[in-house]
């Protein structure tokens, strides 16, 4: 079996795996954490733990998914806050895991209501042992407006509660964002400002997952009513790649200390994360579906493609596709790349002329009698939608044409 | 063993299952499916219409166009239809259309809809003679037309080969009610227990219908001469009718040899394994690459442990001893028996009708015979023998009949 060094250091602090449970359900208690770090988790965001004066009074049920055709949990919806146990019994958990697992980084979520709060709590979990801080700006489904998202997206708050942290330790600290806001550089650059040492992105989607049509309430229904919260999983991916592409592209940031999270369930998709910049990983959704076995395949898969890329540390490959991604003004617009039809591949259900006709330029046209499409190039626009939709993945790249009048060969065009 | 014959040997669909057989689907344009079935069935459609949830708009595209959709699920050798045209046998194996519509019209069912309309009332009058698959379907058509249609049976009970002859382990007899009560919800006047050309005579019916359709089928067993008037000899009719009836509960020997290869032996094999007979052979005339029978009944039979040996032709019965010789080759075949169950053909029943049948079928192609009040469908028509051809033949007659009566004027 494959074994490659995916360790990697993060503000300072020695990760053998980037993989860690995000601050959720999944990293709840004592017990929990022991067995992600027995199953191979690299870390542990232990769940948000709050001021003793603040009270955690949960919903049931709490939690709902999104399915599609015969795929669950396409997205996952919770409406579950921070840790429900008393805060002395969290610190000591922390404090017996990490006398437990010296090897293994514990670092300590935290969320107040005001600065003597996020001071206090700060102290207490370097006291307990915590190797990190992650603050938690950005819980969408709090009772309180001081607590959460609505902090998270205001910037001056944001800096101070920063700065109260630090007051209280010296840990590194990263704070956590809410995708609930427009551009999430200002937020991050005053957190940074206060004191930050490094950003984790993103939080969960405020969101309405489903509505139970008979009794028109949204799902999960608590005593007949229900609540916008977070949204989470594969879905939300995209949502967090671009977050976390905007930060590496701010003024200053190109090097920003990134804990990637969001719809991670596949060595694939954490690779995706760190080409874009994260050092470290987090994970919920995929556990609370599946597990935490699930950190084997991302480890074990990620081993395999650092081979494939020749590549020995993990950290070579953080934010190896920022350069990739520029502004729409900017990109090549002097060509068209047609699509090329693998004939002894298609198996002539004519989806792509469905998707062309309905969704593009009319230019695939079906041969009703041989169940045939062929490419008209003078209506193609290049835009592939049909080799987005073919089953069997029989179109691809074909020929580059340029636009009338434009510069260049062709034969430079990076397809 | 009662219970194995009583519960469907397919399992059923879950709505989590059936969405991802549905989700297999690649929805192709002008599906090659929907232009395959003898019965005018849109898989493209309903199978997309599960796709998108929407399980009642299935269950109207199937039962608007087939009165026996819930059958057909279920009996359809699918394999040389829809599923022989699935695109899908390009990636891997066939969508199991079969079991989506299933899924459906179990679905439809459970959802107490009551797709079919009764069409507005032209004052005319049908008899249709013979409540198999295809006088079924006539009178769903007809009465969708807003004809008033009365259904003869000599049987006490409606169905013909649906519910006298197919196990109940791939046809029970609740899903024959359901379908014809939805016929009967249509208006449809059951006259059972009645043998027209004995009971009735066909001139009193011209006399008081306006058309009279024949569904008769072939509802009598042939039997070599040979086996006629032993005790030991049984028809493939009369003994699936016997087990339909008795729900399983039947005295059966050991040793059984069944003659035939059709869907019908098939039918009688794999029954007498799911009854429990430890050994049963079939001795087929066909060889194996010239088989009738579809090959998912072949398989099931094999699969029970069913002795099929092919080529052979019965050439002497006596002392329990059936004598085979191979159709090409030189060699003799002898089997020592319990019971003979013959599945070697049906024939019509046409006593009386004043319908001339060569060969079983009548002497032209379509639906009007010479006489202008009296059609016919099913078995008897020109075509394939099939429940999906019944059906079929069923839609055509009801519109052959509808013309020659002036149609819509």
């Amino acid at each position: 079996m494959i074994n490659k060094d995916l360790s990697v250091e993060f503000l300072g602090v020695h990760f053998e795996n980037p993989f860690c449970l995000s601050s959720s359900p999944v990293g709840n208690c004592y017990d929990m954490c022991k067995k992600a770090y027995d199953t191979g988790w690299g870390g542990v965001v232990f769940k948000t733990i709050g001021p003793k004066h603040f009270l955690i009074d949960e919903v049931s049920p709490r939690f709902d998914a999104l399915t599609k055709e015969g795929t669950p949990f396409v997205g996952f919806k919770n409406m579950e806050q921070i840790a429900e146990h008393p805060l002395e019994e969290n610190l000591a958990d922390v404090k017996r895991l990490k006398e437990e697992y010296p090897n293994k980084v514990l670092i300590a979520s935290i969320m107040g209501t005001n600065e003597e709060d996020w001071t206090e709590l700060a102290r207490l979990v370097e006291e307990a042992g915590a190797d990190m801080i992650e603050m938690n700006l950005s819980c969408p489904q709090m009772t309180s407006h001081a607590m959460g998202s609505d902090v998270g997206s205001n910037p001056d708050l944001c800096r101070k509660y920063c700065a109260a942290v630090k007051r209280g330790s010296k840990l590194p600290m990263i704070a956590k964002m809410t995708p609930n806001i427009m551009d999430m550089v200002p937020v991050a650059k005053a957190c940074l400002e206060g004191g930050a040492d490094g950003i984790s992105c993103i939080n969960t989607i405020k969101s309405v997952v489903n509505v139970d049509l008979d009794r028109k309430i949204g799902l999960p229904i608590i005593n007949g009513k229900s609540s916008i919260s977070g949204y989470s999983g594969k879905a939300v991916k995209p949502v967090a790649l671009r977050f976390i592409q905007q930060l590496r592209m701010g003024e200053g940031l190109h090097d920003l200390a990134i804990s990637g999270i969001g719809g991670i369930e596949t060595w694939e998709d954490a690779a995706e994360f760190i080409l874009l910049g994260a050092t470290t990983l987090q994970v919920t959704t995929a556990i609370m579906q599946y597990g935490y076995r699930v950190v084997e395949d991302m480890k074990n898969g990620l081993m395999h493609y650092m081979e494939e890329q020749g590549v020995d540390r993990l950290q070579d490959l953080v934010g190896l596709a920022n350069a990739n991604i520029i502004p729409a003004e900017e990109l090549d617009r002097d060509y068209i790349v047609y699509p090329e039809i693998n004939y002894d591949v298609c198996i002539n259900c004519g989806r792509c002329y469905v998707s062309c006709y309905d969704g593009a330029h009319q230019a695939m046209e079906w041969d009703k009698e041989n169940r045939k499409v062929r490419c008209n190039k003078e209506k193609c626009v290049g835009c592939h939608l049909c080799a987005l939709v073919c089953p069997v993945k029989a179109i691809s790249k074909g020929e580059v044409v340029l636009k009338p009048g434009r510069p260049g060969n062709p034969a430079d065009k990076k397809v | 063993m009662t219970k194995k014959y009583a519960e469907e040997i397919e399992q059923a669909y879950t709505v989590i299952t059936v969405m991802e057989e549905a989700q297999r689907c690649l929805l192709c344009h002008d599906a090659p499916c929907s232009e395959s079935c003898p019965a005018g069935t849109d898989p493209g459609k309903f199978i997309r219409s599960v796709r998108f949830r929407n399980f009642k708009g299935a269950a109207e595209t199937i039962r608007e166009n087939n009165a026996l959709g819930g059958i057909c699920a279920r009996v359809c050798p699918t394999e040389r239809y829809c599923q022989k045209a699935c695109s899908r046998c390009g990636i891997d194996r066939p969508i199991d259309i079969g079991g989506i519509q299933r899924f459906v019209t179990d679905f439809e069912a459970r959802a107490n809809m009551h797709i079919l309309r009764k069409g507005e009332a032209i004052g005319k009058k049908i008899a249709v003679v013979g409540s198999g698959p295809s006088g079924l379907q006539a009178a769903a058509s007809l009465l969708q037309m807003g004809y008033e249609v009365d259904i003869y049976d000599k049987n006490a009970k409606a169905g013909g080969y649906l519910r006298y002859g197919i196990p109940q382990y791939r046809l029970p007899n609740e899903v024959v009610d359901k379908e014809i009560e939805h016929i009967a919800e249509l208006g449809a006047q059951f006259k059972l227990g009645v043998t027209v050309g004995k009971d009735v005579t066909m001139d009193e019916l011209k006399a008081k219908y306006d058309a009279v359709l024949l569904a008769i089928g072939f509802s009598a067993p042939k039997v070599l001469p040979m086996f006629e008037g032993s005790e030991i000899v049984e028809t493939a009719v009369s003994f699936l009718a016997r087990v339909k009836e008795s729900k399983g509960e039947v005295e059966l020997p050991q040793n059984i040899v069944v003659i035939g290869g059709g869907d019908v032996a098939m039918d009688v094999v794999t029954t007498l394994k799911v009854l429990g007979v430890k050994n049963v052979t079939d001795v087929v005339y066909e060889e194996f690459h010239e088989f009738l029978a579809s090959k998912k009944e072949l398989r099931g039979a094999q699969e029970l442990g069913v002795t099929i040996i092919d080529g052979y032709i019965p050439a002497e019965f006596a002392d329990h001893t059936v004598t085979f010789k191979h159709r090409h080759i030189d060699s003799v075949l002898k089997i020592k028996t319990d019971k003979v169950i013959l599945a070697v053909g049906q024939k019509a029943e046409a006593e009386n009708l004043g319908v001339e049948l060569v060969k079983n079928e009548v002497t032209f192609d379509g639906y009007k015979t010479p006489d202008a009040k009296v059609f016919v469908t099913g078995d008897i028509a020109h075509g394939d023998k099939t429940v999906v051809y019944a059906v079929r033949k069923g839609k055509e007659a009801a519109a052959a009949i509808h013309e020659s009566l002036g149609g819509n004027k």
